[in-house]
């Protein structure tokens, strides 16, 4: 293991074994990954952190502790010492976990490192589904109410945010929602005509989209993406949701809030040169996600805002189990 | 054997496959579990109920009552039928059932729960080994503990070293050890 | 002519030669230990070569997850404690050749077996994926549910002395698969308010507890009894045993293929499916299931080995994972900088092909290894039980905490080690539990998902049964099955078809 080279300097760690600040690391750092192994969450994480290794001079082991939407892991982090040695890597689901009473901790107890990515959230049909657009899609749900079936993934996840803009733009919709554990499996279903229609992120999508298992209808971004130039974008078939745009789920990196500020600064250093990495870069462009690399003060505003507009198009949804006012979430401006 | 044999022989095996052939006499305690499955079984129904009761086709609590309502309905078949059976004889409970080492052992492993988190994996697990060792084997020390010693270093290298497996650490600061000894060679490297 | 270079890529490069048969090597080991999962070891691969090429490092993960779906058999044939869940059935024919010291023979047995299983998937992988992973995306929820009541059936065949009580321990089973929040409202189920219950109870640590823990405490009641001695001196099969069962595998293998290309189902399901199968066509054991009967080997091995190749199939066609390991090992291909989907095949066929021929490495690697090396395993097994039993409790606690870094889990694997400790005493059969656990939520899932696509309503929920061929099959398949174990129906046979009854397959 080449990048091991610490030296002399903190073969003194075995005696002191507080472990100095400036040590920093003298010890493995344990990463613990909200999602399973295999997803879209583990494989971003577990390709960004060996370029982080290489700049930290030390051992990142990574854990996946799943279950609870995430919860079991931040709780978990959450628990242990604010000294730096342990990471939370997840998604963007702990800022609803107050909203969905699925938790009483979020992001608000831990300190970013790295906010890595963002996902573009796209509308997919199967490929014999009786419409080829956007507005096909809507006059098929006025023609037809409660037979299109939506795939979803349960309370507060990417299809059920994008379908309460959808909702919240358009007007109520008459479809069948059935759930999934993820778009993983939800877009296998599509495939194989069990769904209809799966609000899924880009990069999930891509590979079928480009084979012609399914068909885009409408990509929610503001302007087109690059990898699906001729998709159209929500923004162009309704001005209406300008007021969301953009949104995405994202990738981030968090140590406990109380952490050494000599050892944020070392994470954050060292991630941020990793997230710079052409081979990261390269990887997150071909699974469709905007490479974001925010951290510090920068990153505390995306997490606020991205709260805010989720938070809040929950709560006018009415799927939430606690108002955000209840957090002190601010309502976004008009 | 002509084919026809065959066949007898071989619906023969079905029929006792397929039909109750249990023993015709309970074991020590035998009743007492059944009663303490029904029970459970009971108390499941009900908390099933308490999911979502009879709201839809869908719902959550639908699949757990079905299956708490066959537990409930199977667990009682079988405690009618087990205690109308007369108890086996020559075997007792502390004896057949759970007998000392097997108490010490159960103690043993409790105890291996509750201090795996406050004293850290590898001294728990030195103790436990050596105590249970020494109990079941009756050896001298010296064999105890170099026996449970090779034990714990092979488990520790296979999950710790090569897996990677964080094991709580507790008083022992064996990640720092371990750090140290990887910057000795990696330094060398 | 390029697929059969890129075939070849393996055969004729050392390095990648070697790195096949070192990650077979390791994979039998880590299949053996139980706790120590494919998954775990493929997942921690990802960022180990991570700078590595693209082929060392798919080479390494293919060999450890070739040998490691075999490696669960060793220790469920030599303490009666499955490495891994897809051996769960091997232990129940397994471990009583064992204790008539036929340990070597069950081994050999069973690496052949595994061999020829593993042969069948790659080679329906080679020829037919196209057209299998086009039939596997045919499977609609209604069909998954009905494909988890046909394995809740085979509770008949894994029930011992007493079927209700098989039935029971199904449902309780069943039962602990629900437990924690609901992953489709988020709704607690027997969670009781309790954070610990809120992530369900896994289901690794429920086989570690019942399997391990409570077959050590079983076997301090022998604590004094000597350990047998294994005949290891024929442990290669004749050609005539392999012979005889090549029918039955052929079948296995199939079932095998089938349920290992299915998404969402795997090797533990297809083995235990397997072993019903074989239950149910064999006339004459070579002793009774349960015994020691060789068919009760032959089935499961070959049908989890053959879950191998299955479980690419729809990797390779579709980039949709045909189990756990396959969903890593296309996290891996992206972080290589390919693109698994429907496209791969297209753009890349160098890399289907690669994969093919690695796996018919690997699979010529665990049958040598599996071949070599018996005496080292045996010798384990004739160790005091003294030091044994307290090692094997060990290395269930740490297998247990390893799976998802819990000491929850622990807990969890102490508390169903004691239960399944008196659940054996008392003559409830385990393996029902563990098949429970396994297809609670394929089954739960896929109900709920189906009738909510025909909007709770039970008339279109049939009718969609009776309309689609395959779910009518499968609907007909579970309504014989179960009448088939009912004492009714073995009554009736015999009285209607005195001489003949053979169609109960």
């Amino acid at each position: 293991m080449k990048h091991l080279i610490l030296g002399a300097v903190s073969a003194l760690a075995l005696t002191a074994t507080g472990a100095m600040a400036q040590d920093y690391p003298s010890k493995e750092i344990a990463g613990i990954i909200q999602w399973g192994a295999g997803g879209s969450t583990d494989t971003v994480m577990r390709a960004v952190t060996p370029h982080a290794e290489e700049v930290l001079g030390g051992t990142v082991v990574m854990q996946n502790i799943t279950g609870g939407v995430g919860a079991i892991a931040l709780n978990q982090v959450a628990a242990g010492d604010a000294d730096g040695y342990t990471l939370l890597m997840g998604a963007e689901n702990p800022l609803l976990y107050k909203v969905m009473g699925l938790g009483q901790k979020d992001y608000s107890d831990f300190v970013p490192v790295n906010v890595l990515a963002r996902g573009t959230p796209i509308l997919v049909a199967g490929k014999d589904a009786p419409f080829d657009d956007y507005a096909g899609m809507l006059a098929y749900i006025k023609e037809n109410p409660g037979e299109l079936r939506f795939g979803s993934t349960g309370p507060g996840g990417l299809p059920s945010v994008v379908t309460a803009m959808i909702n919240a733009v358009e007007g109520e919709q008459d479809v069948i929602f059935v759930p999934y554990d993820g778009d993983g499996p939800a877009l296998t279903a599509l495939q194989g005509g069990a769904i209809d229609v799966m609000p899924a992120v880009l990069g999930a999508a891509i590979e079928g989209i480009k084979a012609g298992a399914m068909k885009p209808l409408v990509v929610f971004e503001e302007e087109p993406v690059e990898a699906l130039p001729d998709v159209p974008t929500a923004l162009a078939a309704n001005a209406g949701y300008d007021k969301y745009l953009p949104w995405g789920p994202f990738f981030g990196i968090f140590v406990k809030a109380g952490t050494p500020d000599d050892a944020v600064a070392k994470l954050t250093a060292a991630y941020k040169e990793a997230a710079e990495q052409p081979e990261f870069l390269d990887l997150m462009k071909n699974r469709g996600f905007t490479s974001l690399n925010l951290s510090g003060a920068e990153a505390q505003t995306f997490l606020d805002g991205w709260q805010s507009t989720t938070a809040w198009l929950m709560q006018d949804a009415g799927l939430t189990k606690s108002s955000p006012e209840e957090f002190g979430i601010a309502k976004p401006a008009e | 054997m002509s084919p026809t044999d065959h066949d007898t022989e071989a619906l023969q095996d079905e029929v006792t496959d397929l039909h109750e052939h249990a023993r015709d006499t309970r074991r020590p305690g035998e009743a007492g579990f059944t009663i303490l499955l029904l029970l459970a079984s009971l108390f499941l129904l009900w908390s099933a109920y308490d999911i979502s009761g009879f709201e839809a086709l869908s719902a959550p609590g639908t699949l757990p009552m079905v299956t708490t309502l066959i537990m409930c309905i199977t667990g009682g078949l079988i405690m009618l039928r087990t205690i109308k059976l007369p108890l086996i004889s020559g075997e007792t409970f502390g004896q057949n059932i759970l007998p000392l080492a097997l108490v010490i052992m159960a103690v043993l492993l409790v105890c291996y729960g509750l201090l795996l988190k406050p004293l850290g994996f590898l001294p728990t697990s030195m103790l436990f080994l050596t105590i249970s060792i020494k109990l079941l084997w009756r050896q001298g020390w010296v064999k105890t503990l170099g026996v449970s010693f090779l034990v714990l270093v092979i488990i520790y290298v296979v999950f710790r070293i090569i897996f990677t497996v964080l094991m709580p650490s507790g008083i022992f600061p064996e990640a720092e050890m371990l750090q140290f000894f990887r910057n000795l060679i990696g330094g060398g490297a | 002519m390029d697929a059969l270079s890129a075939f070849f890529t393996v055969f004729t490069d050392l390095k990648l030669l070697s790195l096949v048969a070192l990650g077979t090597f390791a994979g039998v080991y880590i299949g053996a230990i139980p706790g120590l999962s494919v998954t775990m070891a493929v997942s921690i691969l990802i960022s180990f070569t991570f700078s590595w090429d693209v082929h060392p490092a798919i080479a390494l993960m293919i060999g450890i997850f070739m040998g490691g779906v075999y490696g669960g058999s060793r220790t469920a044939i030599l303490l009666n404690i499955p490495g891994a869940p897809s051996a769960i059935a091997t232990a129940m024919d397994g471990y009583p050749m064992a204790q008539r010291g036929e340990a070597g023979t069950a081994i050999g047995i069973t690496t052949v077996m595994s061999f020829f299983g593993g042969f069948i998937g790659i080679i329906v992988l080679a020829l037919a994926a196209p057209s299998v992973s086009q039939f596997a995306l045919t499977f609609q929820p209604r069909d998954y549910m009905l494909l988890a009541i046909l394995g809740i059936l085979l509770v008949g065949s894994l029930s011992g002395e007493s079927l209700v009580k098989g039935i029971f321990s199904g449902a309780f089973g069943i039962l602990i698969g629900m437990v924690g929040m609901d992953p489709l409202t988020f709704t607690g189920r027997f969670t009781y308010d309790l954070p610990l219950m809120q992530s369900g109870i896994s289901f690794i640590a429920v086989m570690i507890g019942m399997f391990g823990v409570s077959e050590a405490l079983a076997q301090l009641h022998h604590l004094d009894t000597p350990a047998i001695k294994q005949k290891i001196t024929r442990i290669v099969p004749s050609f005539g045993t392999i012979k005889k069962y090549l029918p039955l595998s052929l079948q296995t293998s199939t079932i095998g293929v089938i349920i290992g290309a299915l998404p969402g189902t795997g090797g533990d399901i297809a083995a235990l499916m397997a072993y019903d199968h074989a239950k149910r066509v064999t006339r004459k054991p070579s002793r009774p299931f349960g015994k020691g009967a060789i068919e009760g080997l032959v089935a499961p091995e070959t049908a989890n080995n053959a879950a191998v190749g299955g479980a690419f199939i729809p990797m390779m066609t579709l980039g949709i994972p045909g189990d756990a390991v396959t969903a890593i090992m296309i996290g891996a291909l992206f972080i290589h900088g390919l693109n698994p989907g429907p496209m791969l095949m297209v753009e890349q066929p160098d890399m289907f092909w690669f994969i093919v021929g690695s796996l018919v490495v690997a699979n010529f690697f665990m049958l040598i290894f599996g071949l070599t090396g018996i005496k080292l395993f045996t010798k384990v097994v004739e160790m005091p039980r003294a030091v044994l039993i307290p090692m094997i409790m060990l290395l269930s606690i740490v297998g247990a905490y390893a799976t998802n870094n819990s000491i929850t889990d622990v807990y969890w694997m102490l508390a169903f080690g004691v239960l399944g400790y008196f659940m054996r005493s008392y003559g409830y059969p385990l393996g029902p539990v563990i098949l429970g656990v396994i297809l609670s939520r394929l089954l739960d899932d896929n109900w709920r998902r189906a009738i909510i696509s025909e909007r709770e309503d039970l008339g279109r929920f049939f009718h969609g049964i009776v309309t689609s061929p395959l779910s009518l099959i499968l609907f007909l398949a579970v309504i014989f099955i179960f009448f088939s174990q009912t004492p009714l129906w073995t009554r009736l046979k015999a009285r209607l078809l005195p001489a003949r009854n053979e169609e109960a397959r």
